[in-house]
């Protein structure tokens, strides 16, 4: 069944909308990631113009996000103070990366810092958490008793001054780690156009040592501002939102959410980070070839009415 | 809005047609195509007869030659990038602008543009695709051709463009019809229907009418809200996608 999209001026396939929706909200509320770097190429495919997918994409990661949140939140999973901390941070952050794009933009190489930005965090992010999962998984395995985090072996940064104390992460840190991890997120977010849940999350549990059932609520927690700034953003900019393709992905998405929060709960942690690396590998690998691959047009075309 | 060369040509061909002028009359078999939430294109016909000045039909329609273009005035930019290997990996290198492209643009004709007038003539009123204005500014003619060409072929892929020599068929000596397929993507705004007819290479006659192509009901009334009340919309989308996530939860946690 087709249905006709008011923004994006062409039609789509109902259930194929609804379907990518739904695979993205799961992804999303097992691992805390908005799903962005997922769902925008896909829309792209479909012949989507780059702006309204970009744009409306942002809707269905608010949905998502809130309806992981919610149940997140429920079971005390999300640290309240460490996401307060950490959007601050994100604040000043998305601020140097309009500089930051801007200026990249001038130099006419904004899209290849995108590619290899991209390229560089997935392949390092999820190598290093693929490596570190897999020994634990190994370790599990062989019956071993599971490493627990003591107390007290914290990395030398948590020891800066203004400690405070995170209760629902069991942890008493320098508050300056989670901003300048929220002001870096925040910056990567404007230049990369993603809600940086797939760097916040592998960060917030090797960097910051928070248990990974708090990571994911809190992360979701964060991605939810992220996704309502760029919504708002370019609704007012570009106008390109388009409702009736945001309705179909969030109906999808939301159910979708659903699902991947009870099934991410099932999961062993190792098990959880060990498919997230997974994932970050597997499109890092996509667009690693994508920049290398001879491509079969080597033309693009790009078209923009003239208001 | 911009007019382009053949507009302003246009009355002045018509000027100086001689005095064995013949009269054109042509119609469209639809006037408006709306865009609804069930579109996925329409097909408009195009028909005519060519007359002699005395008021009867032409005996042999073959003599003239009929051209109908249909294309929008929309003024859009396109901006063509080519990908070059710089050291392992594939980089946007050398970028092209075109301004002043039509969103849509077909043309038929009843015989080989080529065949029926000059290549100058053709020119001058933008009839086929290799003889649209694109250009780094609007109205002009130019840049590298392997950018245009790959432009076009990114157009004509996407069924927004279209050339189609012969598709204008004679039913009788004078009568003429051609069908155009606007494609479900095509572009909302008004489409420009020219018919011209050709004698021994010139324009002896020409019409121009106007196919309207605009959205309605609730994709009109989305489309101008996001427009005129952009900042509104944006916190609708909002506030509505964190409802649909709530009501998701809420629902759910009731089931389980």
């Amino acid at each position: 069944m087709e249905i006709y999209l008011p923004i994006a001026e062409m039609p789509v396939n109902v259930f194929l909308v609804i379907g990518l929706g739904a695979a993205v909200g799961f992804l999303s509320g097992m691992f805390g990631v908005g799903g962005g770097f997922i769902l925008t190429p896909f829309l792209m495919f479909w012949g989507i113009p780059p702006s309204v997918a970009v744009a409306t994409q942002s809707t269905q990661i608010v949905a998502s996000s809130v309806s992981g949140v919610m149940t997140h939140w429920r079971k005390g999973n999300v640290d309240f103070k460490m996401a307060g901390l950490m959007l601050g941070g994100g604040l000043v952050g998305s601020l140097a990366g309009i500089q930051l794009f801007n200026a990249l933009k001038a130099a006419g190489q904004a899209d290849l810092f995108i590619s290899l930005a991209y390229v560089i965090f997935l392949g390092s992010v999820g190598g290093l958490m693929f490596w570190e999962s897999l020994q634990a998984v190994r370790h599990a395995d062989a019956a071993s008793p599971v490493k627990r985090r003591a107390p007290g072996s914290h990395f030398w940064v948590h020891g800066w001054p203004l400690k405070m104390r995170f209760h629902r992460s069991k942890l008493y840190i320098s508050a300056i780690p989670p901003v300048m991890l929220g002001s870096l997120i925040g910056l990567l977010s404007v230049v990369m156009g993603i809600g940086g849940g797939f760097i916040l999350v592998p960060a917030m549990i090797y960097l910051l040592r928070m248990p990974t059932s708090v990571v994911v609520g809190t992360s979701l927690f964060q991605i939810i501002f992220i996704g309502a700034f760029t919504t708002l953003l370019h609704a007012v900019t570009n106008h390109s939102v388009d409702a009736i393709l945001a309705a179909l992905l969030i109906s999808g998405g939301v159910i979708g959410a659903q699902f991947g929060v009870r099934y991410g709960e099932r999961l062993r942690s190792d098990w959880m980070r060990l498919c997230l690396a997974g994932l970050l590998l597997m499109i890092c690998i996509r667009l690693g070839v994508n920049l290398v691959w001879p491509p079969e047009n080597p033309f693009s075309v790009g078209i923009e009415a003239v208001p | 809005m911009r007019f382009s060369l053949a507009t302003l040509l246009l009355p002045l061909a018509i000027a100086f047609t001689p005095a064995d002028a013949e009269e054109l009359a042509a119609g469209i078999s639809r006037d408006k195509v709306e865009i609804t939430s069930n579109f996925t294109g329409a097909d408009v016909v195009v028909f005519g007869a060519i007359e002699s000045e005395a008021g009867e039909a032409i005996a042999d329609g073959t003599h003239r030659d009929i051209v109908i273009v249909v294309r929008s005035d929309q003024e859009s930019v396109a901006t063509v990038r080519k990908k070059e290997l710089m050291g392992p990996i594939w980089v946007n290198r050398e970028t092209r602008q075109f301004a002043g492209v039509p969103g849509f643009y077909f043309i038929a004709s009843s015989r080989p543009l080529k065949d029926i007038a000059a290549a100058s003539v053709l020119q001058q009123f933008e009839l086929g695709l290799e003889n649209l204005a694109l250009g780094p500014a609007p109205g002009s003619n130019g840049g590298p051709p392997a950018f245009r060409q790959a432009f076009l072929d990114s157009r004509v892929g996407g069924e927004l463009y279209g050339q189609h020599e012969g598709a204008v068929t004679f039913m009788s000596g004078s009568l003429f019809r051609t069908t155009t397929s606007l494609p479900p993507n095509v572009p909302a705004g008004n489409l420009r229907v020219l018919v011209y007819a050709f004698k021994a290479g010139r324009v002896v006659s020409s019409n121009a009418m106007t196919l309207f192509v605009d959205k309605t009901g609730i994709e009109r009334q989305l489309s101008d809200f996001a427009q005129n009340w952009p900042v509104l919309y944006g916190f609708v989308a909002v506030i509505f996608s964190m409802l649909a996530g709530f009501s998701a939860s809420v629902a759910f946690r009731e089931r389980s």
